[in-house]
């Protein structure tokens, strides 16, 4: 018997052979007596060995082995993460509305500089100062005001307390 | 407020909990499948604590990944792959560090088992269930990571050979050869432990 055939017996064994080549090794087998030895030995080893690991048992504690998953599951998502990401879209929102709303504000400051200048009435001097993602500043010398728009990220308590001031 | 009894709630039930964060379910799920978890791992490696260490990162890695939990398998069967995947990742790290095990050196080397004689007599017969797990731990203890791993896939996890291939990384032809081996060295172990036994 070589080794082609003692392999194809074992896929007869685990049934892995198409239906022709199946009745073929059987047929075979009926009529050897080498290959019907070797069948039974891997039937034997086989079966012996199916489900013998039935009966392991984890020789832990429950508490025990689950307090060390549920600290690893602990350190790689901090409690309150999956709560704050539900908040993610009012977040970006949030965020979005910080440069919009400085944009506008140089709009509405452009318009009414413009008038100033335009419409004759005192020195019409002003001056605007734009730093991207930090303050916008509207100074009017004619009225002696200045306007200064902070836009820090919305989360910064400062930003929170105090977005807009008026110097004199 | 008390912690919900999950005890009557289904495996899918505790999956949906879970992903929403409760660890509460998820703790459910690891009670009910640590102990198929830890088997499957200790059956592979072979060693206690490095069965447990795995089985834990096993669960840890299924935490994270209950996202693609489809139910397409149960989830037991989801969560013994995964505890199979680091243990073959554990073992080829093994190997890579240390040289090759007497019995890989053999199957390369013409191919022992195909001039082994064949045993007429089975070495398990009359065996008390008990006995004949010990013997079986002990013969597969004596087989090289690979030899028992294809024998693990094959007879624990009902795996055909092509499954087996993919898990593994090799050839059909590999898993043939390898599973052919394993039963024979293991017919011929089991034969020494019954001699040693009777004497």
């Amino acid at each position: 018997m070589n080794y082609e055939e003692q392999l194809k017996l074992q896929s007869f064994l685990d049934g892995e052979l198409p239906e022709g080549d199946a009745r073929e090794v059987a047929a075979w087998v009926a009529r050897d007596k080498q290959a019907a030895g070797l069948l039974a030995e891997l039937r034997h080893t086989r079966e012996a060995v199916a489900g013998s690991d039935q009966a392991v048992r984890l020789p832990e504690s429950r508490e025990f082995y689950w307090s060390k998953i549920q600290r690893e599951i602990a350190r790689l998502e901090p409690a309150g993460t999956r709560e704050a990401r539900a908040f993610s879209l009012w977040d970006y929102l949030r965020r979005l509305a910080v440069p919009a709303t400085a944009l506008a504000l140089v709009a509405i400051a452009g318009f009414v500089a413009n008038r100033g200048l335009t419409g004759g009435g005192g020195t019409g001097v002003t001056e605007f100062s734009v730093s991207v993602g930090e303050a916008l500043t509207y100074r009017d010398y004619a009225a002696g005001a200045t306007l200064v728009w902070l836009s820090y990220p919305a989360d910064n308590e400062v930003a929170q307390n105090s977005s807009s001031a008026t110097l004199p | 407020m008390a912690d919900k009894d999950y005890s009557s709630t289904d495996d899918q039930a505790l999956v949906g909990a879970a992903r929403q964060g409760d660890t509460r379910a998820f703790e459910e799920l690891v009670v009910r499948h640590r102990d198929k978890i830890y088997a499957r791992a200790f059956s592979m490696l072979r060693n206690d604590q490095e069965a447990i260490d795995l089985s834990q990162e096993a669960w840890v890695k299924g935490w994270q990944r209950l996202n693609q939990f489809q139910g397409e398998s149960s989830f037991g069967t989801w969560m013994t792959r995964i505890v199979i995947n680091l243990c073959l990742d554990d073992l080829r790290r093994q190997k890579r560090q240390r040289t090759d095990s007497m019995e890989a050196i053999e199957e390369e080397s013409g191919g022992v088992e195909r001039q082994m004689p064949i045993l007429e007599v089975n070495p398990t017969a009359g065996l008390e269930r008990a006995e004949l797990r010990k013997r079986i731990d002990r013969a597969l203890g004596q087989l090289s990571h690979e030899h028992r791993t294809v024998l693990v896939l094959h007879e624990f996890e009902e795996m055909e050979y092509k499954q087996i291939a993919k898990t593994m990384e090799c050839s059909i032809g590999t898993v043939m050869s390898r599973l052919f081996y394993a039963r024979r060295k293991l017919a011929v172990l089991l034969t020494d432990l019954k001699k040693e036994s009777s004497t």
